[in-house]
């Protein structure tokens, strides 16, 4: 088998901004479901939210690719 | 016909979440990609190493910027 | 930083090589079993929706019924809501696509064909091709070519000095990243979906030629693989569904005037 350990890096990094989309969505979502008026309040910051943990996982990406 | 119609602020809603969430990782990648690049081709360049990572915190940085502009302010 | 880990047994694991398949004609290249699969492909989409469309009944047969859900859903739920008022022009386009890939994509797990097309990168990357010229021909031919530019590069409400970064993520976004990650998802999805199987039906098989205690694991692979075949099926439909909903999404912002 070959390979480079730089992927199994990525997959480890990719770990937590799995969990915390997870996470943003489902709040968002059983907010959404309580108070179906609040959407628009909450959906900025559900996807600045999602933006941010995004960002952690495209640059685990960018830098398994890199180094 | 009419159901959909009485449905379609909720419809249309959803499809604009759809859409914002695939232009945010769009944004997000090509930020990181274009001022990484950037970096990176200066770190060529220069002969130094810690530019790439200097361009990829500013393509993050200025991503996350626009979509909150995009998607976040009122 | 290369690791390279021994195969104790000499078994090789199936690789990037396994989708390189030799010209079928001499060495032709363009005789490659992608190629007749797409031919195949197009064949049987127009034959199918010839047949079901011929005799078209109030009360319908199965297959009317059949290719009418299809026609419908792709009309309804993607066109329809997604593209507004003016979706009827681009129907004919997000259809097509649509059974086009789901038809490839399916290929891979039919007896016998077991190749998924859009395993080989080319062919996602001309249907992108497709949809990138088309939603900038519809926002340049709605919008005129400077207002469209315009738009793509300056978002209002910004002080001066920062376009200098912005810009170049907006262009960046719109003329390289759109169609390479529409073309790469598709493509990245068939390709380690096939992979996969190959792991573990080809693993199995392997198991099988080993010591008892391998024997007896074997069929935890193979059942694994068939699993994993409901599952790709699952996928297949969801990619074709995928890239035909982004299609339709960057047509419908093609066409609406945000600013």
């Amino acid at each position: 088998m070959e390979g480079t350990l730089n992927l199994v890096g990525y997959g480890l990094s990719a770990i937590g901004p799995a969990i915390a989309t997870g996470m943003i969505f489902a709040a968002y979502i059983s907010g959404v479901a309580r108070q179906p008026e609040a959407r628009s309040v909450l959906q900025p910051i559900a996807f600045l939210g999602f933006a941010l943990a995004e960002a952690l996982a495209l640059f685990g990406l960018v830098l398994a690719f890199v180094l | 016909m009419s159901r959909r119609n009485s449905n379609n602020d909720n419809l249309s809603n959803s499809q604009n979440e759809e859409n914002a969430l695939w232009s945010i990782v769009g944004y997000l990648l090509s930020g990181l990609l274009i001022w990484g690049g950037i970096g990176w081709g200066f770190d060529r360049w220069l002969g130094t190493t810690y530019l790439v990572l200097v361009g990829m915190l500013l393509g993050a940085g200025a991503s996350i910027y626009l979509v909150w502009l995009r998607f976040g302010r009122d | 930083m290369g690791v390279r880990l021994a195969a104790e047994d000499g078994f090789q694991p199936p690789s990037t090589a396994d989708f390189e398949l030799p010209p079928v004609f001499g060495d032709n290249p363009y005789t490659t079993k992608p190629v007749f699969l797409v031919f195949f492909s197009v064949i049987l989409i127009s034959v199918f929706f010839i047949l079901a469309s011929r005799k078209a009944l109030v009360v319908p047969s199965k297959l009317q019924f059949a290719g009418e859900s299809i026609y419908g859903f792709v009309r309804n739920d993607l066109a329809r809501d997604v593209i507004g008022h003016e979706f009827m022009r681009f129907v004919p386009y997000l259809f097509t696509l649509f059974t086009f890939i789901l038809t490839n994509n399916l290929f891979g797990i039919i007896p016998f064909l077991q190749f998924p097309t859009m395993s080989r990168v080319s062919f996602p990357y001309v249907l992108a091709l497709f949809t990138f010229v088309i939603f900038h021909y519809v926002a340049i031919k709605h919008k005129g070519l400077i207002t469209y530019l315009k738009e793509i590069m300056f978002m209002p409400g910004v002080p001066k000095p920062v376009y200098v970064l912005l810009t170049p993520i907006e262009v960046a976004t719109y003329f390289i990243v759109r169609p390479l990650t529409l073309s790469l998802r598709l493509f990245a999805n068939m390709f380690a979906g096939h992979l996969l199987l190959l792991v573990f039906i080809l693993g199995g098989e392997h198991l099988l030629q080993g010591v008892i205690g391998l024997k007896l694991v074997s069929p935890f692979a193979f059942a694994f693989g068939i699993a994993l075949t409901f599952f790709e099926f699952m996928v297949q439909c969801l990619q074709a569904y995928i890239f035909t909903l982004l299609t339709a999404l960057y047509i419908a912002g093609a066409l609406a005037d945000e600013h």
